[in-house]
């Protein structure tokens, strides 16, 4: 745990310093109409630029809180694409390599795929956007040389449970899906995403032996297995829920929120072994006209914004990179919105680094476990 | 038909239960449409139309629906003559290595669907095609192919040897031969064979997926993609339009050329 | 295209023309070349796939260096190691196989009366509703049908709700390996109809009526006369299902509860999720060399089915 609790320490005390210094009054609009005047000339705009996006509750936010002042602001539509971010990936990819205008304006993507293609040298560098200078540690990629991604905002992969099947109150361990009660009745992402840290800590191992040393994590998923749990993605744990097929998923917190606000039976916890915190950015590949990534970068410039991000962010219910941003009511000390050095006391975040390295071989082994 | 009541009984046991494993999925969803609540559920929670009036506004799905109308198209009708004419040589001549090449013809069924789309992908990026309609028309046609060649060569036994060399010896050409023989007796498998390429085509999405952007995006990736959470009844509205629009182009196409002659047995 | 038999003596002026341009541009010499060239248009849209295949051939021969997300510049066969020696790969392997054959089997049984009663039927009006309900399960799409069978075939379903009023508890009926089958047949059902139909509207009618005069049994006639003469479609028709289901991907997705992955499973991980192009394409090179065997062991237990008339008439 030492090595993150050092990147989190510094960034809380960032953070609180930040505080101070966007209150001087570093308004969010009024820094981007100060780019924009910087520059003598604007490039030419285009009519459109395309913002890949998730789809559902996801770009419903996106568009309330960025792209719809971002088209206000300059008058370039914004159109989004809805391919999901590991199916545009291998589509970016091609055409880089066959020297094509990518498919794409801006990628909205977790910073470990993200992380994929920064290293592989297909995203564009932004470490010159005005506003990155209001932002916190959180937005800086772990790992990278510059900015070749911006994260703008953190998530937490919570255990989300359905009250009525735990009377005795909430779930406080990982362990408790061990419960011979909630077999067949518990999911999982399809390649444990989210799981493996949490279940290292379950298994008895340490934070600080990943990667060297992963078997406490998969002795515990093996337990699991004999749960036989259901694998799958998003859509499915809201529907599982729904149709009362599973009591317990590991999922990320704004899938079980949006799940509540539908009026579906749902609560959240970060149990004592601690939860993942990743991060999710922006980011632009390479092959655009000169005019379109000066636009493009407008509009993740324009992200980072205060105004943006809280409207954005309040729709996900997840904490943004620039301070002073206001919790949603709903979300108050929750666990799944973390502000204070206490609360991310209980997340476990490990460098894209060694995750993007790692991966692969993590999905197999978890796989190989659970198609057994 | 003719035969005794226990054939009756025991075929049409076999069809009902068919029946029931293919529409009951649809007709819950269908069902589901009209509900006045928030989720697909069935029976619907009291009958309204809302979720077709929220479709009504979607102009992108409007969009979206005629491009995957033009994809269907372009796939069908490169579909006919090439697996017409394909299917044809392969019942009617003695071809050399006809069994490599029907090998050869299948591998869009021995190829998996996803490493299709890769390859496709990388062939068309490198023409500098993606993002138009016609790639994804082929591609459909491309994938399906073996569809409209196996539903011709499965209607050539109604090919008659002896009726050609008959009309041959009348002093009949060639090309004649083909359009008055030939071509007759394999219709009900062009005909059958068409229907599934354009239906299959209107709904293609995994192949697709790979070869469309968000300005030339076609129905099914749309669908897909907008699921993120909550799977709405919106949804089933769309299918119930999309099924609507394609009966209507089914009776259509009965109206014109009678699908009944080509399906019922000589 | 009939009432043209009849036709004026303009459209058969206007067919010399073109009986004299096709065999201009054909001279009946070339007659044996005819077939290869009916051929030529397939052969060539197929290649399509073959310029992918040569791509995959070639990135399945590099691996990918996790600290770039590049493919190595030199070529190795550490992906056809890799694939053929992990258990996880050969548990797929065998689990998509057996899936393969066993659907194939059930899709036909349930294919082929279905198709018989569509053909045969006197009444119009059911043949087309028979026809028209082979189409409707494509047009709601992969994830919302699955939606559709989970309120019908879910813990709190309509199936389990019914077997609850019975006194049966509620059991899982999904989201493991007979769901999987089940999905697949659902799903392969309309092909092998519209495969079997236009073989069995060649069988003539008259046939069965002969043979039952003659004193045999539906079940005799069927197995004696119509199945034999089936054959062709029930081939074809068999190879349809067998590679498409083999080398399906969506419903072990959406009806195997992420533990029931096929090949096509494995093989989307390897390109979407993990990024690996490289063991991605080399599985799917392994996909299709196994269903091209399984096909060409089709043809040699079978024969070509239909497609083996030419061979028979010499």
């Amino acid at each position: 745990m030492m090595p993150n609790e050092k990147i989190l320490s510094a960034q809380i005390r960032r953070r609180t310093l930040l505080g101070s210094m966007a209150a001087v009054g570093a308004s969010a609009g009024l820094s981007t109409l100060g780019v924009s005047k910087a520059f003598a000339q604007e490039p030419e705009k285009p009519s459109e630029i395309i913002v890949r996006a998730w789809g559902g509750s996801w770009v419903d936010s996106l568009k309330a809180g960025v792209s719809d002042s971002f088209t206000k602001m300059t008058g370039i539509a914004v159109r989004h694409d809805l391919t999901e971010d590991n199916e545009i990936q291998p589509k970016i990819w091609a055409a880089v390599a066959q020297k094509r205008t990518p498919p794409i304006h801006i990628n909205w993507d977790t910073t470990t795929n993200a992380t994929k293609s920064a290293l592989r040298g297909v995203t564009e560098d932004l470490s010159d956007l005005p506003n990155l200078k209001n932002t916190t540690d959180l937005a800086k990629p772990v790992g990278l040389d510059g900015y070749p991604i911006v994260n703008t905002y953190g998530y937490v992969y919570v255990l989300a449970y359905r009250p009525s099947a735990f009377p005795n109150g909430a779930p406080k361990s990982w362990k408790d899906l061990l419960d011979p009660k909630l077999k067949g009745r518990i999911a999982l992402y399809n390649d444990g995403i989210g799981f493996h840290f949490p279940a290292q800590v379950a298994g008895g191992g340490k934070l600080e032996d990943i990667p060297a040393n992963m078997q406490p994590a998969w002795d515990f998923i093996a337990k699991i297995k004999e749960q036989q749990p259901l694998l799958g993605e998003d859509p499915d744990f809201t529907t599982w829920f729904q149709k009362g097929e599973i009591d317990a998923a590991c999922t990320i917190s704004t899938n079980a929120r949006e799940a509540r606000k539908n009026g579906i039976e749902l609560a959240w916890v970060v149990p004592e072994e601690g939860a993942k915190f990743d991060t999710d950015g922006l980011w632009i590949p390479k092959g655009l006209p000169e005019n379109e990534l000066y636009w493009a970068k407008q509009y993740i410039n324009h992200a980072l914004t205060k105004e943006a991000q809280q409207v954005w962010l309040d729709g996900l219910g997840l904490p943004g990179v620039v301070p002073g941003l206001t919790p949603p009511a709903d979300l108050v000390g929750d666990p799944s919105y973390p502000t204070t050095e206490e609360d991310f006391k209980h997340l476990i975040r490990i460098s894209s680094k060694v995750q993007v390295e790692n991966e692969s071989q993590w999905f197999a082994k978890f796989k190989e476990i659970m198609q057994g | 038909m003719t035969g005794s009541r226990s054939k009756s009984i025991v075929i049409w046991a076999f069809v009902v239960t068919a029946l029931l494993m293919l529409s009951a999925p649809t007709i819950v969803v269908l069902g589901a449409s009209f509900t006045a609540g928030n989720i697909i559920t069935f029976p619907p929670e009291g009958l309204s139309l809302k979720w077709y009036g929220a479709i009504a506004q979607a102009s992108d799905l409007r969009q979206a629906f005629f491009r995957s109308l033009i994809v269907a198209t372009i796939c069908t009708l490169i579909s006919i003559p090439v697996g017409t004419l394909a299917g044809i040589a392969l019942s009617k001549y003695r071809v050399r290595f006809a069994r490599t090449i029907q090998i050869y013809l299948l591998l869009p069924f021995t190829i998996p669907l996803i490493g299709s789309g890769i390859g496709m992908m990388l062939v068309f990026g490198e023409m500098g095609a993606l993002g138009k309609l016609w790639p994804v028309g082929i591609a459909t046609c491309v994938i399906n192919l073996p569809f409209m060649i196996w539903a011709v060569t499965a209607s050539a036994s109604n090919l008659s040897p002896d009726l050609e060399l008959a009309a041959a010896n009348c002093g009949a050409p060639p090309l004649q031969r083909f359009l008055y023989i030939t071509l007759p007796a394999v219709l009900p498998g062009i005909i059958t064979g068409s229907l599934l390429m354009f239906i299959l085509a209107l709904n293609e999405f995994l192949v697709s997926l790979l070869l469309v952007d968000a300005r030339s995006v076609t129905l099914p990736v749309q669908i897909y993609n907008s699921i993120r959470s909550i799977i709405t009844p919106d949804l089933a509205a769309i299918s119930v339009v999309f099924i609507a629009c394609a009966g209507v182009a089914i009776a259509l196409l009965d109206r014109l050329v009678g699908l009944d002659i080509f399906l019922k047995s000589k | 295209m009939r009432h043209s038999r009849v036709a004026y003596p303009l459209t058969w002026r206007v067919m010399d023309v073109f009986e004299r341009l096709a065999a201009a541009v054909w001279p009946s010499s070339f007659q044996r070349g005819l077939p290869y060239l009916m051929l030529l248009p397939a052969v060539v849209l197929v290649g399509l796939l073959v310029l992918g295949l040569i791509q995959i051939g070639d990135s399945s021969l590099r691996t990918l260096d996790t600290s770039t997300f590049m493919m190595s510049e030199n070529y190795t066969l550490a992906n056809y190691q890799r694939a053929l020696s992990e258990k996880f790969f050969a548990t797929v392997a065998g689990r998509s196989l057996m899936g393969a054959v066993i659907v194939t089997v059930i899709t036909l049984i349930f294919a082929f009366p279905y198709a018989y009663l569509m053909v045969r039927t006197p009444s119009s009006a059911l043949r087309k509703f028979l026809l028209v309900a082979l189409f409707l399960p494509f047009f709601i799409g992969q994830v919302v049908r699955a939606y559709g069978w989970l309120i019908i075939l879910g813990n709190q379903g309509m199936v389990n709700e019914a077997l609850g009023l019975v006194g049966v508890p509620p059991m899982r009926l999904l989201y493991n390996y007979p769901a999987v089958l089940f999905g697949l047949v659902q799903y392969m059902l309309p092909f092998a109809v519209l495969m079997l139909a236009p073989a069995l509207t060649a069988i003539p009618a008259e046939l069965e009526s002969a043979a039952s005069s003659l004193g045999a049994g539906w079940v005799r006639t069927f197995r004696h006369i119509v199945l034999p003469l089936a054959r062709p479609g029930l081939v074809g028709a068999g190879l349809v299902v067998v590679t498409l289901s083999l080398t399906d991907f969506a419903i072990p997705a959406i009806l195997g509860g992420g533990s029931q992955d096929f090949i096509a499973n494995a093989i989307y991980d390897q390109f979407f999720r993990t990024s690996d192009q490289g063991l991605g394409a080399t599985l799917s090179l392994l996909l299709v060399a196994v269903g091209s065997i399984l096909v060409g062991v089709v043809f040699m237990l079978f024969g070509a089915g239909t497609l083996a008339m030419g061979d028979e008439r010499k």
